[in-house]
């Protein structure tokens, strides 16, 4: 074949994947959902099992004949982390009709928050996007359904003063990344250091956090009662490693929802024994919803993924956020039964979640149109050397502090986010 | 045959020295140029917002690097930098009350400042130092935007945009937007190829050559190095902020990363190093060749029931986006722009074979 036919006919070939878009798919009982996620550039850790989870559970859902004649269809595709890409997926979702979009990125998020308010159209930014996205009236569109960072800080700080009965005097250090999103909860500790009283030490370390050799002998010659330490990623392993190398008191250590049991086997399973976390849902296999996963959608051979990956920490976000979504999905058709089914339709239902908890699998979630955070409620747990351990029941603490940062950045966005 | 030159006599010297001596070409720029004005009107709506918004921004800002890299001669790897300082400028000028039109100068103003700065460091430096002096660039801005609680926007560092008009005309919607951003990519890109033709554009092109020869014949690298600087930044800082008010509508810090850098300077280089043309061809497959690969990718899986893993599924369109950068390069390494020329070559004496040019 020569060179320019096979060129030519890659071209067409490429303008022909152009097409299905233009042809709308007439089916009336779909509820559209897109999901761009970055499994390709800075989000890999994470976006593999958090998308596994939820099309698994979308799986199931639809396995048992959708929500009332209802079924979800999830556009899964690669943003790469990368503007231009991810604002055409978002203009593409919204012209195919639909009616809710999970970007998992941060960047992203902050780039789509002016579009998604003024399209209408629900943005998932579960423990992404912005913190102050928890305030409903400045945020109607942008959904986290997770607690924020301020308020993962604001729980470990609880389980520390329930641990040592108060925290006056005390040393916490708070070894972060040195970027908007690691320096993010420095308010809400700073706050708490000062109601509380003990000291609060920062050690930032420059992004993406692969040699942090310099921070961790300063921490330890610092002494400190409890350690946060705060990135995604490899400075997640990296900072464990460096613990492990400096003798720190694991079970002195803690972080935020973004640690899993890869990056434990990457930084020695039985060296970093005791490492606490927060965990927004119950981790492996025993919640019921992984549990009909696997008997109904995996067992049969329909999996997204590799088996093994089910009931990771990851997975289960994954399982957690689709369920308050679907939960969602069906509080919007008791409400309207007919529809027609778009962004405000969906919007509404899930602003009208109560209380769910999907069979015990997550804290009770309630969502207002005040309160997107549904609750901030999250349990504190340790690894024990195979796997996460919670210490704690679900819980929430110190959201008094937190949303008053909530409510000073989105009073400052109402200003002028116009 | 298409580029027909048989019976084109200019009798005058402005005729010879016009942007498009042929006629074919000129109505070729007049005909893309209109088509332009109306694409609002005759493409679907997701293709003007997600297609040929983002391209022609990204084209504007490829041209300006392209002066420096093609016209100069001068490596530039932070000017994702340079964009994020006119950005930063105009965003909190308006944010201030200050008009569109007044910031969007200031912001390239204070771009221009401060990347010629940086471009000092070209007096004493040439090539991969160089590269290496204007990498620091990229890294220092960044620091400084996101240590900076004043500039980046406190925890969450996003500043909206707030809506601004331009010339009178409420920057809302599709449409405006797009106007906007196409009447400074037409003056950008009117500048570039007129420059060409000015002793300023010969000047530099004698020190891109080789400086101290050019030195030799009379040019003041000194001079001609800044202001190449100078001017390139000033482009950077105006697209930094057309592309906050009329694309982003929001701005952080990791939009105007060195992601951003670097992959303009691909375009500069993939299009064609000081062509015009090239910047937009490189833009356009630089910007679009992921989104395109990986919806050809996501068809072939999902219409013809390929059966690949969601792994390979989203790191296909990498690696053929890889091997397609790396075939370009091979076969064409003087760019796209060198790709349609030699088409126009062809077809310049079509049907016989060989053009002298």
């Amino acid at each position: 074949m020569e060179r320019r036919t096979f060129l030519t006919g890659t071209a067409a070939a490429a303008l022909v994947s152009q097409m299905p878009i233009t042809i709308a798919r007439a089916q009336d009982k779909v509820i559209k959902f897109a999901m761009p996620q970055d499994f390709t550039k800075v989000y890999t850790f994470v976006t593999a099992e958090y998308s596994q989870g939820q099309r698994d559970y979308i799986s199931l859902i639809n396995a048992r004949g959708g929500i009332n004649g209802y079924t979800i269809e999830a556009d899964v595709s690669d943003h790469g982390n990368d503007l231009p890409r991810a604002i055409e997926a978002y203009e593409r979702a919204k012209t195919e009709g639909a009616v809710l979009i999970d970007p998992l990125s941060t960047p992203v998020a902050r780039a789509l928050v002016p579009r998604v308010l003024e399209d209408e159209i629900n943005m998932v930014t579960a423990f992404s996007g912005r913190s102050d996205a928890a305030d409903g009236t400045a945020f109607p569109y942008v959904m986290p359904l997770s607690p924020n960072y301020w308020t993962q800080a604001g729980l470990l700080i609880d389980y520390f003063r329930q641990k040592d009965g108060d925290l006056n005097g005390k040393k916490i250090c708070f070894v972060h990344i040195d970027t908007p999103f690691g320096k993010e909860p420095l308010p809400i500790l700073e706050k708490l250091a000062e109601q509380q009283g003990f000291e609060l030490v920062t050690f930032p370390y420059t992004p993406p956090g692969n040699d942090q050799s310099a921070i961790w002998p300063q921490v330890r010659r610092a002494r400190p009662d409890w350690v946060m330490f705060w990135g995604a990623g490899v400075g997640q392993t990296t900072a464990l490693t460096e613990a492990v190398r400096n003798g720190m008191d694991m079970s002195r250590m803690s972080s935020s929802v973004w640690i899993s049991e890869s990056d434990m086997e990457v930084a020695g399973a039985q060296d970093v024994t005791g490492v606490l976390k927060v965990e927004p849902c119950a981790s492996g296999r025993d919640p019921k919803p992984i549990q009909d996963i696997l008997a109904e959608v995996v067992e049969p051979g329909n999996g997204a993924g590799p088996e093994e990956k089910v009931g990771t920490s990851y997975y289960n976000y994954g399982v957690m956020i689709t369920a308050i979504i679907i939960e969602g999905v069906r509080k919007a058709i008791e409400k309207a039964p007919d529809g027609p089914v778009t962004g405000p339709w969906l919007n509404d239902g899930l602003h009208s979640i109560r209380d769910f908890d999907a069979d015990g699998m997550i804290p009770p979630v309630t969502i207002t149109p005040e309160d997107h955070q549904g609750g901030g409620m999250a349990r504190i747990a340790h690894w024990d050397g195979e796997k996460f351990v919670a210490d704690t029941d679900f819980f929430t603490a110190n959201q008094d502090v937190v949303w008053e940062e909530i409510r000073k950045y989105s009073e400052e966005f109402k200003k002028t986010g116009e | 045959m298409f580029y027909r030159r048989a019976g084109i006599r200019h009798t005058r010297y402005q005729d010879e020295r016009q942007l498009w001596p042929l006629p074919f070409d000129r109505r070729l720029a007049i005909l893309i140029f209109l088509l332009a004005l109306a694409a609002p009107f005759i493409v679907d709506r997701l293709y003007l917002v997600s297609y040929l918004l983002p391209w022609i921004i990204w084209s504007t800002a490829a041209l300006g690097l392209n002066f420096l890299m093609g016209g100069a001669g001068q490596i530039h790897l932070g000017y994702g930098a340079v964009m994020a300082i006119g950005a930063y400028c105009s965003v909190h000028m308006v944010r201030a009350g200050v008009p569109f039109e007044i910031a969007m100068i200031a912001g390239g103003l204070l771009s221009a400042a401060v990347g010629m700065i940086f471009g000092a460091a070209a007096l004493r430096v040439k090539g991969l130092y160089l590269a290496m002096a204007t990498l620091a660039m990229q890294y220092i801005v960044d620091f400084v935007i996101i240590q900076f609680p004043a500039i980046s926007g406190g925890t969450q560092a996003t500043i909206q945009v707030p809506r601004v008009s331009f010339l009178g005309v409420p920057i809302v919607g599709d449409r405006p937007t797009y106007y906007v951003a196409l009447f400074v990519c037409v003056v950008v890109t009117l500048f570039m190829l007129n420059v060409r033709r000015s002793s300023f554009g010969r000047a530099l092109a004698a020190v891109r050559e080789k400086d101290y020869a050019a030195a030799v014949i009379g040019v003041n690298t000194f001079r001609y190095k800044l202001l190449a600087f100078w001017v390139s930044s000033f482009i950077g800082g105006v697209v930094g902020s057309v592309l906050a008010v009329c694309y982003y509508r929001a701005i952080s810090p990791d939009q105007f990363h060195l992601d951003l850098s670097i992959s303009l300077v691909a375009m500069v280089i993939v299009g064609g190093l000081g062509s015009v043309l090239g910047s937009f061809f490189g833009a356009a497959l630089i910007l679009f060749a992921p989104i395109l690969l990986n919806q050809f990718v996501g068809f072939l899986s999902s219409e013809f029931g390929l059966a690949i893993t969601s792994d390979l599924r989203s790191h296909l369109p990498l690696m053929l986006y890889g091997a397609m950068i790396v075939g370009f390069l091979l076969w064409e390494p003087l760019g796209l722009a060198k790709i349609y020329a030699n088409m126009r070559n062809y077809f310049l004496v079509w049907p016989f074979r060989h053009a002298r040019q």
